[in-house]
């Protein structure tokens, strides 16, 4: 079932464009100059229920505009949007007791007080029953592992452990949609790896439709199954991860070591040295013809060898700047 | 009905977690009583010296001049109480964009703004206040009676909701323009000229400033009037008049700001 939908979605941004200096100033006391900057421009979009979308693109690319405009923050300067069969901008109570935001650079959590307090509050502002708050909450702090935490400062957990609280915080009323901006800006690799697993689980345990921005490639590589890739407001794919990353994946990394001082033969295939000694040599190859030089390598007789896939960021970069040719 | 239980509820929890967040701390749980009540017994003597020197303010003599100050600052003492720091905060919380949080969740976020920062410091005002007020009904030999108690106090929380609707409008503005400030300058001048003069002072241009624009002319003016028997029916009508007014006007401008509101990039 398709819980959301939109159509034309337009978000215009007016903004004052100041001259340098001191005299751009005065100039701006008399004339203001403004310049449209266009956020969002003539989105469709349409997500099913129990989907895990990812949204990936630049800064500035549209993503939170995107995301402030599904859950009624800010109104669109044109375009429609049904979310769960509401104008979202309408603000309507009832839309909002079935989704949930987390903004990775907001918090909802009384920073003096403790997560245990903080959810109280949810549980009002929600109408959650007692029994039902107790096996929620139960549930996300079995899920999360955060028994002892429950009780102490937020201001005193670390940034990991206060994201998780926040997962909890909007969780709790167990939402159909829940909306996350950037969850894992600035958790480390550990922190980022655990709330990714929590977020699977939820999202096919509880079958919470999830729509997840991230510039951590990994996080959508691992849980979305879906891509959206918006650039300057404008989306430029929307499809299956895997294969957009199997588009713009071009090349494979070669890493060859030998036992004796080795010399590499003259090699074709388009591969590139990218780092040599003696002992070592780590070759780029456009994926196509990797097996080939894979051969060759062999042939060399090398103690090991190994095949990565190309990193992730050279790859995004690549989606950036091609803007989802073929695919939009 | 059942809307109203929830919101009940959770002004409660607000409450509490407020009193929780200010007992972490002793100083800022025990330090505003100290400041709030020094800075209104500075304000006090102030009062004392000019009024000690003054017999008259236009047609009212002491008695009703200890009944105004005493209703004005009953009326911001229950503001300062009950909402002003949750209010004050609106515009920097359209400015840095953390409205996003309280217009994603199913309660108002005026309610919530109205109740998440009381401050308990304040509440010796309200004694203070009460003082004031026995102390000009008994200077102005003004006898009491229940009906009498009951429609000042009638009056006295019309005109606290007023001060709070005039709060909220100003500081609404920040909606379509993110700097306020002199707005809000602008309120508490006239805040503090109005707290020290009442009402029938004012004639022409200032009648209509502060009994018009910025309603503080007639927030405690009225409720001495009508203990002092007064009140005319047409200042009856015209405080309801500009409570309904201002209601009307305040729920509009807020509701509009919503829908303008741009919220602050990530």
């Amino acid at each position: 079932m398709e819980i959301i939908k939109t159509a034309g979605l337009t978000k215009n941004y007016r903004r004052f464009k100041k001259q340098a200096g001191m005299m751009g100033s005065i100039r701006g006391l008399v004339r203001r100059e403004y310049e449209e900057k266009q956020a969002v421009t003539n989105l469709d979009l349409s997500i099913r229920e129990g989907e895990f979308v990812g949204m990936i693109g630049p800064n500035g690319a549209g993503k939170t505009t995107l995301i402030k405009m599904l859950t009624g923050i800010i109104a669109p300067t044109c375009g429609t949007i049904n979310v769960l069969g509401y104008y979202p901008n309408d603000l309507d109570h009832e839309l909002k007791q079935q989704y949930a935001v987390v903004m990775g650079q907001k918090s909802q959590l009384f920073f003096e007080l403790t997560v245990e307090d903080t959810l109280r509050l949810f549980k009002e502002i929600y109408g959650l029953p007692e029994e039902e708050y107790q096996i929620s909450k139960e549930y996300f702090v079995n899920l999360f592992q955060v028994q002892e935490l429950m009780h102490v400062q937020v201001r005193t957990l670390s940034l990991g452990e206060r994201m998780k609280m926040e997962l909890i915080a909007a969780l709790l009323h167990n939402p159909k949609i829940i909306f996350l901006d950037e969850p894992t800006i600035g958790l480390d690799a550990v922190a980022s790896k655990q709330i990714r697993g929590f977020l699977a689980e939820i999202n096919q345990k509880k079958g919470t439709t999830i729509i997840l921005t991230s510039h951590y490639m990994e996080d959508i590589k691992t849980l979305c199954k879906r891509s959206i890739v918006i650039n300057h407001g404008c989306k430029i794919y929307d499809g299956d991860t895997e294969k957009l990353f199997e588009q713009y994946q071009k090349l494979k990394k070669i890493t060859v070591t030998f036992q004796e001082p080795t010399s590499l033969p003259k090699m074709g295939n388009e591969a590139r040295i990218i780092e040599q000694t003696p002992y070592k040599k780590v070759i780029m190859v456009p994926k196509e013809n990797a097996p080939g030089l894979l051969r060759e390598l062999m042939g060399l007789l090398p103690s090991d060898i190994s095949v990565e896939e190309e990193e992730i960021g050279t790859v995004v970069e690549r989606i950036y700047q091609k803007g989802g040719e073929g695919f939009a | 009905m059942g809307r109203m239980k929830r919101n009940l509820r959770v002004v409660r929890v607000l409450i509490e977690m407020r009193l929780q967040n200010l007992m972490m701390f002793r100083l800022s749980f025990f330090g505003p009583f100290f400041v709030d009540s020094c800075v209104f017994l500075i304000q006090l003597s102030v009062f004392q010296a000019v009024y000690y020197n003054v017999d008259r303010i236009g047609t009212w003599g002491k008695g009703q001049m200890f009944l105004y100050i005493g209703t004005f600052s009953m009326i911001n003492a229950i503001n300062m109480v009950i909402c002003f720091f949750g209010i004050n905060g609106i515009p920097d919380k359209i400015k840095n964009g953390d409205m996003d949080l309280y217009l994603t969740k199913p309660v108002s976020p005026l309610l919530r703004l109205t109740f998440e920062r009381i401050n308990p410091g304040a509440v010796p005002l309200l004694i203070l206040s009460g003082v004031i007020i026995a102390s000009g009904i008994r200077k102005g030999g003004i006898e009491i009676t229940p009906s009498l108690m009951l429609g000042y106090m009638f009056w006295v929380a019309v005109m606290t909701v007023l001060y709070y609707l005039v709060e909220i409008l100003i500081r609404s503005l920040s909606f379509f323009i993110l700097s306020s400030g002199s707005a809000v300058i602008l309120e508490e001048t006239g805040l503090a000229l109005c707290m020290q003069l009442p009402g029938i002072v004012f004639y022409g241009v200032y009648k209509v400033i502060f009994y018009m624009i910025l309603p503080y002319g007639i927030m405690a003016t009225l409720p001495v009037q009508f203990l002092t028997r007064e009140l005319t029916l047409g200042g009856v009508m015209w405080g309801i008049l500009v409570a309904v007014v201002f209601t009307m006007l305040t729920a509009f401008v807020w509701k509009q700001g919503i829908r303008h509101y741009n919220s602050a990039s990530s």
